[in-house]
């Protein structure tokens, strides 16, 4: 049996067809084209326009001193913290969307609404129902006291409001990845023997990994840039957010720039690389 | 001994279908499309829970209470291969071996490997395949595990004749070999008469006519009678 495998073309050469679009799409009439090229990179240079602060003249930039050890240490806060709310996000949120993913379509439904909800209430608004929620004088607040986390300004403070405000991208994005699965791949690979959990890593964590990935990076950029639910349950200890508005406040431009650099930088390359290998792997 | 009874409601109407088939049997569901063939096989599978009834395979229970699709030991075969898009050939094919680098798995793959002729492409992704190769490939998945139980619905369907010939004559030679009971379903009469000496021949959910093929042309109702007409 011969094989498809890099067979040649026997067929002539076909006349070249209009050069379509990246999605396919057929490109835009000629005499319009560059003016859609101009207005486009008129839009990327507006959009991208705001990372010229980096150059402003705000003076020497203050890496050492008081201002430059807060800094220091708000990243490695800002990093060890965030990561370890990551960690809860994915152990949480992961087995979340895979119960919501075989739901019905209106408890599904209901999911998302609440899922929506933690999204969209106002981070000084989440701050402050959080502290409120687990004061040490409620329940929960009181019952994790009894298990030695301080529920305001503490590291469990500060983990638990990025678990807050994340976990709603992250499981929502997982659903979209979980969605994109082909149907049936999942019940044939059960139907050859193998159980829910080796159904899980062979087939669905693999077929998904891009979009849990995009999922948690999304996560990733919601909680560590997290400003205003933070200030509120976790001043102490200063993560880069709310050590940058501290530097504002009080040290000026020249403590904030370094910190703010620093904070780019801990905070796009992973999405950046993630959509990267989202794209090529599309178009592999 | 393979035995079934379920109902279960689908659009308009509830499929309602009772037999026994013995064990390396094979028995052929015909009917015109939505007469309930395929929930058939989706309750023998597992992919969906009957509203009642009984299915048993030897020893076995599938239902009721549900058994886990993986403890069935039934292999299924669709129209869709439904091969694993980040796995090459081989990856596929060893998909349902407990322990695939064990020597006795090496030897049983290469014997499918060279039956099924997916030398060429078998470090190949699946999805770099042709649609020829890609039912090869589904059928050596099924099989590989030898599952005691296969269910067959219109595995062929969408393919020319030349290919569908060769992948009946696979089947039926890896059949003669392994032994499993089989339930086949198809639009093709012709397709299934090579499969199945027994069928059932369904409409609106129900049993209309069971027999030979033979009996089946000779009683068949009106409608039937025209699917079973040669094109």
């Amino acid at each position: 049996m011969s094989s498809t495998l890099g067979t040649p073309s026997t067929q002539a050469p076909r006349p070249a067809a209009p050069r379509a679009a990246g999605d396919g799409r057929a490109p835009h009439p000629r005499r319009w084209r560059w003016v859609a090229h101009a207005g486009a990179l008129l839009f990327a240079v507006l959009l991208l326009y705001p990372f010229s602060g980096v150059w402003a003249p705000v003076g020497a930039w203050q890496w050492s001193g008081t201002a430059g050890a807060a800094s220091r240490a708000s990243i490695l806060v800002s990093l060890e913290l965030t990561a370890l709310a990551m960690l809860l996000v994915v152990a949480v949120g992961t087995p979340v969307a895979l119960y919501i993913r075989r739901t019905g379509r209106a408890a599904r439904t209901w999911w998302e609404a609440a899922l929506l909800a933690s999204i969209l209430v106002p981070s000084l608004a989440l701050g402050i129902l959080l502290s409120l929620a687990f004061r040490p004088e409620g329940a929960l607040g009181g019952w994790l006291a009894q298990l030695g986390l301080v529920s305001t300004n503490s590291a469990a403070a500060f983990v638990l409001t990025q678990v807050y405000v994340s976990i709603g991208y992250y499981v929502l994005g997982a659903l979209v990845a979980l969605g994109a699965i082909p149907a049936g791949l999942e019940q044939h690979a059960a139907l050859l023997g193998l159980g829910p959990v080796r159904v899980f890593w062979r087939v669905t964590l693999p077929l998904a990994r891009f979009g849990l990935a995009a999922a948690l990076s999304l996560a990733w950029v919601r909680a560590i840039g997290e400003f205003g639910a933070v200030v509120v349950t976790a001043y102490y200890p200063a993560g880069m957010p709310v050590q940058l508005w501290i530097h504002l406040e009080s040290a000026g431009l020249g403590a904030v720039m370094p910190l703010l650099v620093a904070f780019m930088a801990a905070a796009l390359p992973l999405p950046l690389l993630l959509h990267l290998l989202a794209h090529r792997r599309r178009h592999a | 001994m393979l035995e079934v009874r379920l109902s279960q409601p689908r659009r308009g109407f509830r499929v309602e279908v009772e037999f026994t088939l013995e064990e390396g049997g094979a028995l052929a569901l015909f009917g015109p499309s939505g007469a309930g063939k395929s929930t058939v096989l989706a309750c023998i599978a597992g992919f969906q829970q009957p509203d009642a009834g009984v299915i048993r395979l030897g020893g076995r229970q599938f239902f009721p209470p549900p058994l886990p699709l993986h403890r069935r030991g039934v292999g299924m075969l669709t129209q869709e291969p439904a091969l694993f898009p980040h796995c090459t050939v081989e990856e596929n094919v060893a998909f349902g071996l407990p322990r695939p680098y064990s020597s006795e798995s090496r030897a049983w793959l290469a014997r499918l490997r060279e039956q099924m002729h997916l030398g060429d492409c078998w470090h190949a992704p699946a999805t770099r395949i042709s649609a020829g190769q890609a039912r090869r490939v589904a059928l050596a998945r099924m099989l590989a595990p030898r599952p005691a139980l296969v269910l067959l619905d219109e595995p062929f369907g969408g393919l020319d004749r030349g290919l569908v010939r060769g992948l009946l004559e696979d089947f039926l030679t890896w059949r003669r070999e392994l032994g499993f009971t089989l339930i086949a379903v198809d639009h093709q009469a012709e397709v299934l008469e090579q499969l199945c000496p027994r069928v059932l021949a369904m409409a609106a959910g129900r049993v209309v006519a069971a027999g030979s093929w033979a009996e089946l042309r000779q009683r068949a109702p009106q409608a039937m009678a025209a699917l079973l007409a040669p094109l």
